[in-house]
């Protein structure tokens, strides 16, 4: 297809998906929530299977982790289709009930206070008249493959989809911030959004980056996800992006910037997404007594994404594996497959560059000595030379999983 | 307040000469070719109920209002200290409403959840319970 063509052709996708959207988009009938089949996350332990679940508004197909608040993750066969996961099934995760089900973009207002020149109150059509930046990046919860961790550890049962890679439209924090100037003296800046505690007196989530890095000019008020505007369920009319950072910074809903002149020692910066400030966050299970930072950048990896867990494979002279990979903080340099539990490893063709902060797309075809049961693994260096560890990490979050995963298949 | 008079103006309008029309169309924002339109959606409500044993009306009773059951109903095997610290962190941490007579028998109940997961095995290595979220 020329590139013509291949023009017209997604525009015209896009055409009749903001149709579906409009259609479907407006007004949903609150129903419940009604298994529609069962998936197994292959977790080590049970309970490791989990409901489809279709009910939720601008949402398709996902693996239901919980209700409310909402925590729906997507499927990774959705990542082999294409290094951009749609919008309609990217991940979902909530901290708090209390989340408005009608944004009214007429009389939306994002606050900027603070240490600055002029507090601001910028509405949606004076967001949409600065200039624009566009960039994709990778959205990946901290807790991410929680539910692989070994001891297990409480908390959302994550298997790999808490993440998504979105090209996300927006606007600079640093623009937004020198609208408003930026006083002598500041040196962080916290971030909140409309979602609300269900109860008095609960912290509400807000979450704050360093002067620095709020002005580094790649941190992003993103209104446009992939083309279209936001889903609610993932921060719709805007939501922070932090490149490279883990979701958790991702403020959904964004509503309320301010500029600090002191750390920030509310409760989601001080005491919550804490991770080890040891190598790789990985300390010996149980242990305690550990000095803990913020977690911050993400860390490199990489997935199969066209064979499931468990699949069986018509033994050939070579079978073709691919999937998807990412830098972290930084681009993908090179990906390896290995079908004999790491001994020995084959390089991969690596798809088109979206960036280093977008997943990469990878495919080899790999040499088969025989049948019976086979573990594939993947392994992304990043452009920073960091290689994913065979060693799974632990720590007691279940945060920042980034070893070299393995896909059981049975070749017969 | 211009912008609601004019809304107003047009759903007069509107019930005057079709009063059988749907209502009208949700706001809109544009510029640069990009626009945002308001939306409203329901969410879905959970009608999944802790299921039946010792003490499940408690938990019942204390532990739906900020989460849905499935929030504890899909956690791997934990043991009574892993559940008690949880459940004080719920009340100590997120400000739960959480009756503390009836905490013993939240713990109690989560505890023989766990004990009956298949594969369940004896008490694992301790892990300590900070925020732990994501």
């Amino acid at each position: 297809m020329d590139p013509l063509n291949l023009a017209l052709a997604s525009g015209s996708t896009r055409r009749r998906f903001l149709e579906r959207a409009v259609v479907g988009g407006v007004a949903f009938a609150a129903s419940p929530v009604v298994a529609q089949s069962l998936v197994d996350l292959h977790l080590p332990g049970d309970p490791s299977q989990r409901s489809m679940t279709s009910a939720f508004p601008g949402k398709g197909s996902m693996i239901l982790q919980r209700t409310r608040p909402p925590l729906l993750e997507t499927p990774m066969a959705v990542f082999d289709k294409d290094v951009f996961t749609p919008n309609d099934q990217f991940f979902v995760r909530w901290h708090w009930a209390d989340i408005p089900t009608s944004i009214d973009v007429a009389a939306f207002r994002l606050a900027i206070h603070g240490a600055v020149n002029r507090s601001l109150s910028l509405s949606l059509a004076e967001l949409l008249s600065l200039p624009r930046v566009e960039m994709a990046a990778i959205n990946q919860c901290s807790g991410n493959s929680r539910g692989f961790f070994q001891p297990r550890i409480p908390g959302a049962q994550w298997g790999h989809g808490a993440m998504g890679n979105a090209r996300w439209l927006g606007v600079r924090l640093r623009d937004v911030l020198d609208l408003a100037g930026v006083k002598p003296g500041a040196v962080a800046v916290r971030f909140n959004g409309l979602d609300q505690p269900v109860v008095p007196d609960a912290p509400d989530f807000e979450k704050s980056l360093d002067i620095d890095h709020a002005r580094d000019g790649e941190v992003m008020i993103a209104f446009g996800m992939n083309d279209q505007q936001l889903p609610l369920l993932n921060g719709f009319p805007i939501r922070l992006i932090v490149p490279g950072w883990y979701s958790t910074y991702w403020v959904k809903m964004l509503s309320d910037i301010e500029v600090l002149t002191a750390p920030d020692d509310h409760f989601w910066m001080a005491k919550a997404y804490k991770v080890p400030a040891t190598p790789g966050a990985d300390v010996v299970p149980g242990g305690k007594d550990f000095p803990t930072v913020p977690i911050s950048k993400m860390v490199p990896r990489s997935w199969v994404t066209n064979l499931p867990e468990g699949g069986q494979v018509a033994f050939g002279p070579a079978i073709a594996v691919g999937g998807i990979a990412m830098g972290g903080d930084t681009g993908v340099k090179q990906v390896e497959v290995s079908v004999d539990g790491g001994q020995t490893w084959h390089p991969t063709a690596l798809g088109p560059d979206h960036g280093k902060y977008s997943f990469r797309r990878w495919d080899a075809h790999v040499a088969l000595a025989q049948r019976g049961p086979i573990p594939v693994m993947s392994r992304c260096a990043s452009s920073a030379g960091v290689i994913q560890p065979m060693r799974p990490i632990w720590n007691p979050g279940g945060f920042m999983r980034g070893n070299v995963e393995t896909t059981n298949i049975v070749v017969g | 307040m211009k912008i609601l008079a004019i809304g107003l103006t047009a759903f007069v309008l509107v019930a005057v000469v079709a009063p059988h029309s749907r209502a009208a169309a949700p706001a809109r924002v544009s510029a640069h070719g990009f626009a945002l339109t308001s939306l409203t959606v329901e969410l879905p409500f959970d009608e999944t109920q802790y299921p039946d044993g010792p003490g499940a009306d408690v938990i019942n009773a204390n532990c739906t209002a900020c989460h849905s059951a499935s929030m504890a109903l899909t956690q791997p095997a934990l043991t009574r200290d892993q559940w008690s610290a949880i459940v004080s962190k719920m009340a100590d941490t997120y400000k739960a409403p959480i009756d503390r007579h009836d905490m013993p028998a939240i713990v109690a109940y989560l505890t023989a959840m766990s004990a009956r997961l298949p594969g369940a095995k004896g008490p694992a290595p301790r892990t300590s319970n900070e925020a732990t979220t994501g």
